[in-house]
């Protein structure tokens, strides 16, 4: 796992408990288990609220169900899919 | 026992894109033009451009008086006609002035002047003051059904003797706060909607006004038509999704048959909520398909022609089933290529002659908040319509006994607040975080701010108090203002980036019922669930609503009102309330449960009376149709910016001796303190001392007047 994964991993997950109110530290999501549905108890308005932040600040789009379950299967899958797809234009 | 009054409807008004008046849209109807284009209302850049809107042609923002209010304006005069004023307005908004306020917040105005037409219920007293209304002017905010929920309160005024005509819709227009919101949703279709398609991505977010003139006696030749019965529930499942399975839909369907006292198989013809949304639509159709077993009748959406027009919709097509059921025409499912086949309905595709006497229309909007009305063709033993002699006046709506009382002020909860008053302290002020922050776990209010905060602990502490353990029947809430911080957050981060980006959450949560929505949830109350957002009588307006529904069986209700104050916005919206010493929030939430003669205070609303002209002689008129000795003393709630002196000192002479005086210098200025002091007041019956006046004032009668000054007067009494 590269250096910049974790880095973005650690954004990803520090901005996930802030943005979505979660009652845990950013340190204490495992990037490996699934974003929705499971312990962290995140629905559909939490997905369409991580859709916007990842596109505003990342430039990528999440605007189909399959990208989202590709996407948000875990930080580790969400960075994955952020990495792949970011425009130059969002270093 | 004789009767409900019937409710008949004598007058029809409309816009929508594409029809001016109910002409129009009978035109329309039968060419199914669809005026889908870009939103030249407000500025639109990027991926936002590309979307199409539902717009109404003309109607460009003025300096003064917004969009809404205006197409408001238009389609109550077609609707009255030449008929003289009726006794009182009901409606359904949801956007009020806020597409003026936009502009005015990103061009940085800081005169509050520039926001005075923001508030949901300026739009209806807008209304009043042009057609010369006189009684009570009712602003109901439930997203996507405010206009049926506002038609279901009209008629149950009439059928309750409050009042003899009312006129009764919805109004909104087209803003960015909607428009982005539901982009952000991912729930506006790219190619316009196509209610039940098999390729449906959407709605298409509309605007407009419809109003319904009804009436309790009129003349037999003006009569169009009937409301028959109304329905409501609340999903009490999501604060946006519909129940997957349509159960408060059903529910709703179910007890609006059961008002009209018919059976599904006497329904013509179904309007459906229909809005091109990948989840209504399935969750319509199975709720359609569970309610009419079997054989279902026809039924379309015709969001697909007129757009979805939020809390105009159900007014909009009030307007469409009564023409349907004049003209004997089934409307189309405009747009509509290759049904869906997972529905399994076959919707009417093309408009087609039919005789149709009964028609349901459904609405149902966010916070599961579902509405639905029985119009149909006047039955023929309208021949026997009370006349004026045989129809009794006004009877007055019976006492609830108060099961327990909860509110929030700068002291904290109601002990802490009375403790402070009584020892002469003020509890003015805002509502320290600590005092209600506890009351619902983290996990179910991590996503919430301020105001759906309160309103969640004001309702846990009441139904905990009041040892009942099962949700309340009926649930309704007051807020002047309505979620602030969540509007603030999302226009502020949507300016910030352009008119790109904002959050989807402070959308949902912006919204006036939302807070209501979320109380739901907490409570599991599937029952009917008001929103009134009328100014300062926000609260009386929802002891209104349920003491009109207590009155047809309900056997318990929950009614609360709070305001939460927010930084910006509340010093522009209500500056004379959030600025100063007396700068206050907080609100109050009372379980009232039928008077069945056990000890404990009764609540009762008197009444509502508006002047265009004097705050003064409304409250004297009311004071007329109330008057009686018997009172301890005399709340008053003056609100900020109103000059009252004249008026307590004249009801001071009328009602000499008893005390009369007024609280706000001692509660707060805040749009729901007349709720707070409702609460207090009811404790203060018990107790046997009043603790908000100049001193401790003694209760020998344990009775206690509240009244509400303002464009408006109200009057609730409070007594054991």
């Amino acid at each position: 796992m590269s250096e910049q994964t974790d880095t973005l991993v650690t954004e990803l997950s520090r901005k996930l408990v802030e943005i979505l109110g979660l009652d845990m530290t950013a340190d204490a999501v495992d990037p490996a288990a699934p974003l929705i549905g499971a312990g962290l108890g995140i629905d559909s308005i939490d997905t369409l609220e991580l859709v916007v932040m990842i596109e505003k600040d990342y430039g990528v789009k999440i605007d189909t169900r399959a990208a989202g379950v590709e996407a948000l299967a875990s930080l580790n899958a969400l960075a994955a899919y952020i990495r792949q797809r970011r425009p130059a234009s969002f270093p | 026992m004789t009767p409900p009054r019937r409710v008949f409807v004598t007058g029809l008004g409309v816009i929508c894109a594409g029809a001016g008046n109910v002409a129009k849209l009978r035109d329309l109807l039968r060419t199914q033009k669809r005026w889908f284009g870009r939103p030249t209302v407000f500025p639109t850049a990027g991926e936002s451009a590309t979307l199409p809107v539902a717009q109404v042609s003309g109607f460009e923002v003025a300096d003064t008086l917004p969009r809404t209010h205006r197409l408001a304006l238009q389609a109550a005069r077609e609707a009255l006609g030449a008929g003289s004023a009726p006794d009182a307005i009901v409606l359904g908004t949801t956007t009020g002035g806020i597409l003026t306020t936009e502009f005015a917040l990103q061009a940085g105005i800081t005169a509050p002047d520039a926001y005075r037409f923001h508030g949901l219920d300026t739009v209806a007293e807008h209304l009043a003051q042009s057609l010369g209304v006189r009684g009570p002017v009712i602003t109901l905010s439930t997203a996507c059904s405010s206009a049926a929920v506002a038609m279901s309160v009209a008629a149950a005024l009439i059928r309750s003797g409050q009042a003899r005509r009312v006129l009764a819709g919805g109004a909104d227009s087209l803003c960015r706060l909607t428009f982005h919101g539901f982009r952000q949703l991912q729930l506006i279709d790219p190619r316009g909607s196509t209610p039940l398609d098999a390729e449906r991505a959407g709605m298409t977010v509309g605007e407009g006004a419809g109003f319904l003139l009804l009436e309790s006696a009129p003349n037999p030749d003006a009569i169009v038509a009937e409301i028959f019965g109304a329905g409501m529930s609340c999903d009490a499942y999501h604060a946006t999704s519909p129940h997957p399975e349509g159960v408060g839909a059903v529910l709703a369907i179910r007890r609006a048959l059961q008002d009209a006292g018919l059976d599904s198989s006497a329904i013509d013809y179904v309007n459906l909520h229909g809005t091109g949304t990948e989840d209504n639509d399935a969750a319509e159709s199975r709720a359609i398909k569970q309610v009419f077993a079997g054989t279902l009748p026809a039924l379309s959406s015709t969001k697909g022609l007129t757009g979805h027009a939020l809390a105009a919709a159900g007014a909009i097509e009030a307007v469409i089933s009564i023409i349907a059921i004049t003209d004997g025409l089934l409307p189309a499912n405009t747009g509509l290529q290759t049904v869906d086949e997972r529905l399994k309905l076959q919707p009417v595709r093309e408009p087609t002659r039919a005789r149709v006497r009964t028609v349901l229309s459904n609405s149902f909007g966010f916070g599961g908040n579902n509405a639905c009305l029985v119009l149909g063709e006047a039955r023929p033993e309208t021949t026997t319509i009370e006349n004026e002699t045989t129809q009794a006046t006004a009877t007055s709506l019976s006492p609830l006994r108060v099961a327990a009382a909860a509110c929030f002020t700068a002291r904290g909860a109601l002990p802490q607040t009375w403790e402070a008053l009584i020892s002469g302290e003020s509890a003015a002020g805002f509502v320290p975080d600590a005092a209600f922050s506890k009351a619902v776990p983290n996990a179910f209010v991590r996503r919430l701010k301020r105001l759906p905060r309160l309103m969640l602990a004001l309702a846990q502490t009441a139904l905990q108090a009041s040892g009942r353990t099962s949700p309340p029947a009926l649930l309704a809430t007051g807020t002047a203002w309505g979620p602030l911080a969540e509007t603030q957050d999302f226009l502020r981060k949507l300016f910030e980036t352009g008119d790109q980006f904002s959050s989807p959450m402070d959308f949902i949560g912006s919204v006036h019922n939302a807070p209501a929505g979320q109380v739901a949830l907490l409570l599991g109350a599937q029952g009917p669930n008001w929103t009134c957002s009328s100014g300062d009588r926000s609260f009386e307006q929802a002891l209104l609503c349920v003491s009109l529904a207590m009155a047809a069986g309900a056997d318990s209700a929950l009614v609360m009102a709070a305001e939460a104050h927010e930084a910006r916005l509340s010093p522009l919206f209500d500056p004379a309330a959030a600025t100063g010493p007396l700068a206050s929030d907080g609100g109050a939430a009372l379980m009232l449960v039928p008077d069945d003669g056990t000890p404990g205070a009764r609540v009762r609303w008197l009444g509502e009376s508006g002047d265009a002209d004097s705050a003064s002689s409304a409250a004297m008129a009311l004071l007329g149709q109330i008057a009686g000795p018997g009172y301890d003393a005399v709340a008053v709630s003056v609100p900020a910016g109103i000059s009252a002196a004249s008026e307590i000192v004249r009801l001071t002479q009328m009602l000499r001796p008893c005390p009369v005086f007024t609280y706000r210098d001692r509660l707060g200025q805040h749009a729901s303190v007349s709720a707070t002091a409702t609460a207090l007041a009811a404790h203060a019956v018990i107790e046997g001392t009043l603790p908000f006046g100049p001193t401790s004032i003694p209760l020998p009668r344990k009775r206690v007047l509240l009244l509400l000054l303002g464009t408006h007067a109200t009057a609730v009494e409070v007594f054991a």
